[in-house]
Order: structure tokens, then C-alpha cells, then sequence
């Protein structure tokens, strides 16, 4: 019998390589799929305590943040785009000016 | 039971550790593909069956084949290291070990609730429903105009600037 | 025993598949050919007139089945793809390239898993369901394959390495997260009319003369067929949608690097949606395995077997119509196929549904 905890390992392991990503890697999409990571991790951690507690607002609270995660999807990758087509390179390293 | 969590738990964990360590931005995106479906597992061993179905269409189905798009288009390939970098990623690495190693003792010391099956309780679609239509209306509501607000956002992020001044 | 039943059962829906796709390989040879008003393949086979008087018998049906086509289709082309030259362009690895067929036909097997090909019996005291996965949320579970079936025209057109290949997988791409969004509302319509995501509940429901395409039961079916109809054969790239294959356009489209065994994997793969589509529609529409005037006794073996033979003869028949009506419509245009899919079935679909579920409240 898996108990609670294990889920919550998980979910503290997977937030810290995404963490660990999101502060290393420059290229700006993988930079976003850090934070997907990051994101997938709360939602592992939501839904066992959902569990744990028999109550199914865990769940819900799941559901909106995959919603909100889509919308963060496709502005993000908008703004990407938008960057791309300004600077011709996605590294964060080279988005170093504002606009003189 | 226990099996397939801890199956899943390990696909996981190296899929996610291949998504920050690929070079090649396509081979990351892979990585967290099988990562998605992973936790789609976890979802189904909780019985969230909804949730776990979810997780596949909306997260491996649609965000990532946008990325695949984004990453496709802007035609990037891979990306170069500076010695700096290792040093870098072994003080992230301890970083990272020491994070949960603390919160770890946090769980495992404390008295949690265990996990038991309570009837009612089982994320079906049936239940998810009940809950989301009376307790969460508004809130599903306004998911749904930040879903439009986010879908006119981009279309005028992205479009080019010839586009924007018609 | 409940491990070796399952595995049984997965077998056996592997076995049922891929010869419902020879099924379609052989049908679309022919098929096309008569449409066409030519002979197509019957050489194959038709000449053998073996001298041992032991295998003059079986020479008859060989012959039979070499003029009709079957053996040049069945056997001829799986020798030929087999021992083609597996090129592997440069620039890319083995694993990569073999990724795109692998993503293409995954998501096909995967979601005849949950579809019921017979009703339950029971054998030797063991009740069966030939089911593989006997999921509550069966419906959203295709719909999850739908959507997965994105990658392996994504990652087939990326790991060919040129433009042409890409291009034809950007477009196809395009085309297939757009219709996603049509077959989503129109099933969800029909959850709204069923009442369960259950795929064998569904089934069940549509006893006697309570089919789900007939208006008395289903006051909207009709429309919500042809939606899910047009939908299916756009998220399936087939004519009149089939603009990603294009075969006088793009060369090959995003198949363009690949031959031999991955190329005939693609087309599998393709033909297994074909009756993967079709067995949707009977599931949802035309009653799965139930026939108007039939009442079959429950939990026997003999009506399981009766009833997966009528649920093949209604799916053949839809993957029949399917390839007759891709060799008879000319293809759309880019534009107008994103036309179709936005502006008129995406606006028509929400119209379905608020209409339905008025129905259902009254």
C-alpha cells in the first residue's frame, strides 16, 4: 500500500528538478517546460491529498490549474515568437537590452 | 498497485531529469511528453480517472504539440555550454538533494492522514461534475473567459507587425 | 487467470485490427480499381497449378483469392516493404526516425482497447467482457488518442529532415488540432444524450429499435453524425482532407523519407483509423452489436460470437463507404478545408450541443 508521503516525495522531487531547470538551462522553451514540470508536480501533490482528505476540491483545484496552464501555454509561446522575431535568438542570455 | 506506482514514480523522475539535461530542444520536449503521460499514471493510480484523461488530452495533446510547433518554426537546435555551466548544475544538483531530503523528514515525521478509499470520494467524471457545477461555477466561469482572454492575447502577440497595423 | 484472460483479450483485439486493416488495404486496391474502371492486381497467385494431387484442392482457392487481388495486397506488399532498403536520412538517428510510425499507430491500437467487440459471456465460469480496458471514461479516452495521434505526423515530418517533409507535417498537423476541436463538442453532445462516457453502457442502451441515429430517440443524431462523420475522415487524413499525403502535390508529404517497413507501418497505421473511426460511429450510432429484430440471449458464447459478427459487418461497411467515398471526391484546398473546420462545423457543433441539451432538459 503506497501511502501519502510516497506521492508527496514525488512531488517535491519533480518540483526541485524543475526548479533546477528553470535556473540553469537558457533556452526560453525549455525554460517553459521547467515550469510545466514544476506545475505537473503541485498537481501530483494536490490530487493525493485530494485523496487522502475524500474530498474532491483537490481535484477541482487540479482542473483550473491545468486550465490556466494552457492559457500560460499558448501567451508564453506567443510571446516567444514575438521575441524571436526581435532578436533572432531564443537564449535569455541575449534578451539583455530594453528598447533604446 | 504499489508496483505501478513506483514504476511510474521512476519514468518520472528520469524523463524529467532528460527534459533539463537534453541539449537538443526537440529531444527535451520528448522527455516531457513521457513525463506528462507518467503523471497521467499517477492520476489514474490516485483514481482520478477524469484527472488522468485530462492530463493526456490537454497536457501531452495540445500544449506540447504547440511547442513542438514553436520549437519546429523557429527551426532551434542546440545550445551552447560555457564551462560555467557544470559548475552550475553540480550546486543545483545539492541544491536539489538537500530540498528533499528536508522536506522528505517533514512528511515522513508527521502524522498524515493515510490513504483510504472513501466512497464518494473517487474522482469520476460524474462526481468532478457535481462538485464543479455547484460549489466551483464561478470559478469554472471565469476559467473559461481567461481561456478567451488568453486566446486573443496571443493571436496579437504573435501576429507580425505588417499584420497588426491592417 | 484474470492476467492471462487480459492478455488474451489483447491478443485477440491485436488480431481483430490489423485484419480489419488488410481488410481496408485489399478494399482500396480493388475497390479503387473498379472505381476507376480498371482491373487493378490480380496476378499474383492466379496461375498456380501445382502437379501433387494433395494441393490441387487448396490451388483452387489460391487461384480464387490470387484473381480477386487478396494475395498480391496481403502478401506481395508485406514481402516487398519488408525487404526494401531501411534508409535512414542524415542528421538524424535510427530511434528518432523510427518514432514517427511508432506515434502514428500507437495511438490506434491503444484506443481499441476500449472499444467492446461483443457483449459479455461467460466461459468455463468466468464472466468476460471482451473489453480489454473496461474504462468508466472510455469516450474521453479516445478522444486522448485522438489528440496523440498528432505526433506521429509532428515527429515524422521533423526527423525527415527537409523542408517539404516538414511542411506537409505543419499542415497536417494544423488540420488535425483544428477538427480535434469539432470532435470534442460533437461528443460531447452525444454524452449529453447517452448520459455515460461508458462505451459498453452505450451499446447496451441502444436495445431494439433505439439506435442512436434515429430521430425519435436522438432528435439531433442525424446532425451529429454527419459532423462526427466529416470530422473523423479530416482527423484520419483521408480524401476529401487528405491535402498532408497530397500525392500530386508534395511529393509524398510528410511521409517523403520514409520506405520499407515504417512506410507500411504509416499506412497501417492509417487504415486502423479508418476502422477505428468506423467502429466509433457504430458504437455511438448504429447500435454496436444490437440489431433491430434480434433478441440474443445474454451471457451465452454463441451470441458473443453472433453478436462480434454483426458489430465487423456494420464496421466493414462504414470503412467500405469510407474508401469509396475517398476515390470519388476530388481534394480540398488548404484554405477551405480551415474553412470547414472553423467557421462551419466548429460554430455548427456548439449550435448541436446547446440545442441538444435544451432537448434533454425538456
Amino acid at each position: 500500500m503506497v501511502s501519502l508521503s510516497s506521492y508527496l516525495i514525488l512531488s517535491a522531487t519533480l518540483f526541485a528538478i524543475g526548479t533546477l531547470g528553470f535556473i540553469i538551462r537558457r533556452n526560453a522553451l525549455v525554460v517553459f517546460m521547467c515550469v510545466e514540470l514544476m506545475l505537473n508536480s503541485v498537481n501530483i501533490a494536490f490530487v493525493a491529498f485530494a485523496r487522502a482528505h475524500g474530498n474532491l476540491d483537490g481535484e477541482i483545484s487540479v482542473f483550473f490549474v491545468m486550465v490556466v496552464a494552457a492559457a500560460e501555454a499558448a501567451i508564453g509561446l506567443a510571446i516567444v515568437i514575438a521575441l524571436f522575431r526581435n532578436i533572432q535568438s531564443v537564449e535569455t542570455s541575449d534578451a539583455v537590452e530594453l528598447k533604446w | 498497485m504499489a508496483i505501478a506506482f513506483y514504476i511510474l514514480a521512476l519514468l518520472i523522475i528520469v524523463s524529467a531529469l532528460g527534459v533539463i539535461s537534453m541539449k537538443n530542444p526537440i529531444h527535451s520536449a520528448m522527455c516531457l511528453i513521457v513525463t506528462f503521460l507518467g503523471v497521467a499514471g499517477i492520476f489514474a493510480t490516485l483514481e482520478a480517472h477524469f484527472l488522468a484523461t485530462v492530463q493526456i488530452i490537454i497536457y501531452a495533446g495540445a500544449i506540447m504539440v504547440l511547442v513542438m510547433f514553436v520549437i519546429m518554426l523557429l527551426n532551434l537546435k542546440y545550445e551552447a555550454n560555457t564551462t560555467l555551466d557544470y559548475l552550475f548544475w553540480i550546486i543545483g544538483a545539492v541544491g536539489c538533494i538537500a530540498f528533499v531530503a528536508i522536506t522528505s523528514q517533514l512528511f515522513l515525521n508527521s502524522m498524515l492522514v493515510p490513504l483510504d478509499y472513501q466512497a464518494g470520494s473517487v474522482g469520476t467524471v460524474a462526481n468532478i461534475g457535481r462538485v464543479l457545477f455547484t460549489k466551483y461555477v464561478f470559478a469554472f466561469e471565469a476559467a473559461g473567459i481567461l481561456i478567451m482572454a488568453a486566446i486573443v492575447g496571443s493571436i496579437v502577440v504573435a501576429k507580425s507587425v505588417k499584420g497588426r497595423e491592417e | 487467470m484474470e492476467i492471462l484472460i487480459l492478455l488474451l483479450k489483447a491478443f485477440i483485439v491485436m488480431q481483430v485490427v490489423l485484419g480489419l486493416a488488410s481488410f481496408c488495404t485489399w478494399v482500396e486496391r480493388k475497390g479503387s480499381a473498379l472505381i476507376q474502371d480498371r482491373i487493378g492486381a490480380n496476378r499474383a497467385g492466379a496461375y498456380w497449378q501445382p502437379e501433387s494431387v494433395l494441393l490441387k484442392p487448396i490451388a483452387v482457392f489460391v487461384r480464387i483469392f490470387g484473381m480477386l487481388g487478396v494475395i498480391n495486397t496481403l502478401l506481395n506488399d508485406a514481402i516487398k516493404g519488408l525487404f526494401k532498403e531501411d534508409f535512414v536520412p542524415e542528421g538524424t538517428s535510427n530511434f528518432m526516425h523510427c518514432l514517427g510510425p511508432f506515434m502514428a499507430v500507437l495511438p490506434v491500437f491503444l484506443a481499441f482497447s476500449v472499444i467492446p467487440l461483443a457483449p459479455d459471456f461467460a466461459l468455463f465460469g468466468y464472466q468476460i467482457r471482451p473489453q480489454v480496458a473496461e474504462l468508466h471514461t472510455g469516450v474521453l479516452f479516445v478522444l486522448a488518442m485522438g489528440s496523440i495521434a498528432v505526433y506521429g505526423v509532428v515527429l515524422a515530418g521533423w526527423f525527415g529532415n527537409n523542408k517539404f517533409s516538414l511542411l506537409g507535417a505543419l499542415r497536417a498537423a494544423a488540420q488535425m488540432i483544428s477538427y480535434e476541436l469539432a470532435l470534442g463538442v460533437a461528443v460531447a453532445t452525444l454524452v449529453i444524450s447517452y448520459g455515460t462516457l461508458d462505451l459498453y453502457a452505450i451499446i447496451e442502451s441502444q436495445k431494439g429499435f433505439n439506435w442512436g441515429i434515429n430521430p425519435l430517440v436522438n432528435p439531433t443524431g442525424l446532425v451529429t453524425f454527419v459532423i462526427l462523420f466529416v470530422v473523423g475522415m479530416a482527423e484520419t487524413k483521408r480524401a476529401p482532407f487528405d491535402l498532408p499525403e497530397s500525392e500530386s502535390e508534395l511529393v509524398a508529404g510528410y511521409f517523403t523519407e520514409y520506405s520499407g517497413m515504417k512506410w507500411l507501418l504509416f499506412w497501417l497505421g492509417e487504415f486502423a483509423e479508418i476502422a477505428l473511426f468506423s467502429a466509433i460511429l457504430v458504437v455511438f450510432f448504429f447500435g454496436g452489436w444490437q440489431m433491430p429484430f434480434l433478441e440474443l440471449p445474454e451471457n451465452v458464447w454463441w451470441a458473443a460470437l453472433l453478436g462480434h459478427a454483426i458489430f465487423m459487418g456494420k464496421i466493414l461497411f462504414f470503412c467500405v463507404l469510407q474508401i469509396v467515398i475517398r476515390w470519388t471526391l476530388p481534394r480540398f484546398r488548404y484554405d477551405q478545408l480551415m474553412n470547414l473546420g472553423w467557421k462551419i462545423l466548429l460554430p455548427l457543433s456548439f449550435v448541436n450541443l446547446v440545442v441538444t441539451a435544451a432537448i434533454e432538459l425538456i
